[in-house]
């Protein structure tokens, strides 16, 4: 940086992220105080254990290799060229986006005075990770062992997510050039795959000892402490904002990126490097939250617990198309993914016997996968990149925004690289006899020990004298 | 071990290099060192996870057991 301008621009930049990496890890902490609030008294400390410990397992392998992987994976490899090297193969090569500065042993992956940037990045896709792996969490509370879902974290938080990111969300990715896949707030980058990721690990896990009568009528173990859920879902906003202003870049000149001689044009843009403005996307986070608390308030008949839930699942629908969308159809469209996602939930559980202890596939997976089809019909038509405009499975220029591609952008998300891998890994931890705690434990409850211990102190302090 | 000992001489490079932590050059060992770190944790932990449940899965406690354990502090 050698001039004041460059300087000024390259350090808000830098302090935009910073200050977004904060905010999103109010995500964190409403997804810790959720998941204790919705749990037995009984596991608490397990809980809480369980999804604090997803901090630091995602992020140190998010990086060792995950923030490769995502540099690494735009094309497939094999299924469309790079933009940056006509290449469909891995981009390790030296192009200015490639995986190869983004290795663990890389002098950018540390303080370097000649980048400012990446650091902040890096954290800023870190935190959507733990996001991915916290949503998992609360599905499988009470019954899953901590090394287990420790493992299953690491899968869909620093190899899963990053791969679809890759193929989804990079501005290179190839389901943008074949599909016209938009996803700009990550309906299905983060919550389909995460939702569908949780599912697919609940198949094989089974339902909490009593969720289930022995006719199979599903059982309702409600929040234990409706308090403590409340204000965890309104930490999840506050954080959901953060992670909006996130995934923009906040300033940048496209004129010269698009190649328009002569042509000036500062703007924010979304992930994929096409034009939106952070005004425009906090009208549509509130419009669809609203929306979202309106449908599920009714449809639940006044519910507090799933009229909360049902203002996050309304935000995750509209947020595929939330760059683009007018506010009201993001009202519209957050109603429409809350009404499939709670009557989806209560079919599921009877159907298949499917113990989702907080309600995340729900709120994640179908509101997700929902948002990312209806966003297929109404910005059918839209470019999906600013590069260029071609055809679909052309994968050499980018295809519109069209519903085919969005459906089945929606089944990779949910199904491919989510549901699949769930359920592959937790069969092979099933196999390893790693995955389920002793039934006996879940019985007595995962603080057991922790609660005898603290009564003994207890009552070692109250008989003493001095 | 110090990368840079004059902030000067350092900063009027023709190419400043950015690199400054200690140990430059060093990367490959400290990503093994770091990967040893992160298995080891989960051998030793699950380890740890297994016995405590064995042990209080051996003692069969029961469903309601932990109510007369919960402290009033």
């Amino acid at each position: 940086m050698t001039d004041q301008l460059s300087a000024l621009t390259t350090i808000f930049t830098e302090f935009y992220y910073w200050v977004t990496v904060v905010l999103m890890f109010l995500i964190h902490v409403g997804f810790c105080m959720y998941e204790v609030g919705a749990s037995r008294y009984k596991h608490h400390q397990h809980t809480l254990m369980k999804n604090t410990m997803l901090i630091p397992l995602v992020t140190i392998t998010w990086f060792f290799f995950g923030w490769w992987i995502y540099w690494a994976f735009p094309t497939g490899p094999g299924l469309a060229p790079s933009i940056m090297n006509e290449s469909a193969a891995l981009i390790t090569d030296e192009s200015a986006f490639s995986a190869t500065w983004y290795t663990a042993t890389s002098d950018l992956m540390a303080i370097n005075l000649n980048d400012h940037i990446s650091g902040v990045f890096w954290a800023a896709f870190l935190l959507f990770s733990w996001t991915a792996a916290s949503i998992v969490s609360g599905a499988v509370i009470e019954r899953i062992t901590t090394f287990a879902f420790g493992i299953l974290a690491i899968a869909i938080g620093s190899v899963f997510w990053t791969i679809d990111a890759a193929w989804g969300w990079h501005f290179d990715g190839w389901m943008l050039k074949i599909l016209g896949y938009h996803d700009a707030y990550a309906s299905g980058v983060i919550h389909a795959i995460a939702g569908g990721f949780a599912l697919g690990i609940l198949c094989v896990l089974g339902p909490r000892i009593g969720k289930f009568s022995s006719s199979g009528e599903p059982r309702n173990i409600g929040p234990r402490n409706p308090w403590l859920v409340t204000v965890g879902l309104f930490l999840i906003y506050t954080g959901f904002w953060g992670f909006y202003a996130a995934c923009n870049i906040p300033i940048y000149d496209l004129g010269p990126e698009y190649g328009m001689e002569g042509v000036t044009f500062w703007t924010a843009t979304n992930i994929y490097v096409t034009p939106t403005t952070l005004s425009g996307i906090t009208f549509n986070f509130l419009m669809s939250l609203s929306g979202g608390l309106l449908a599920g308030y009714v449809i639940s008949k006044g519910d507090p617990f799933w009229t909360y839930s049902s203002g996050l699942a309304g935000v995750i629908t509209a947020s595929a198309g939330n760059d683009l969308y007018h506010p009201i159809q993001a009202m519209i469209i957050a109603m429409i993914g809350v009404w499939v996602a709670y009557k989806l939930h209560y079919w599921v559980e009877r159907k298949f016997k499917i113990d989702d202890a907080v309600g995340a596939v729900a709120v994640h997976g179908y509101a997700g996968f929902v948002g990312l089809v209806i966003c297929g019909f109404v910005l059918n038509g839209y470019p999906s990149s600013g590069y260029s405009v071609g055809a679909m499975w052309d994968g050499t220029t980018y295809a519109a925004i069209n519903p085919l591609g969005m459906f089945i952008g929606a089944i990779i998300m949910f199904f491919v690289l989510g549901f699949f891998p769930g359920y592959i890994i937790a069969r092979v931890l099933h196999g390893m006899g790693k995955l389920r705690i002793p039934r006996e434990v879940e019985l007595a409850g995962l603080d057991y020990q922790i609660l005898e211990d603290a009564s003994s102190d207890e009552k070692a302090v109250a008989s003493s004298s001095r | 071990m110090a990368t840079v000992s004059n902030w000067i001489d350092h900063l009027s490079a023709s190419e400043v290099a950015g690199a400054v932590y200690p140990g430059v050059g060093s990367e490959g060992i400290l990503v093994i060192v770091g990967i040893v770190i992160w298995i080891g944790w989960h051998v030793v932990s699950s380890m740890q996870e297994s016995n405590k449940m064995n042990d209080i899965a051996r003692r069969r406690p029961g469903k309601d057991d932990w109510k007369s354990n919960t402290p009033d502090w």
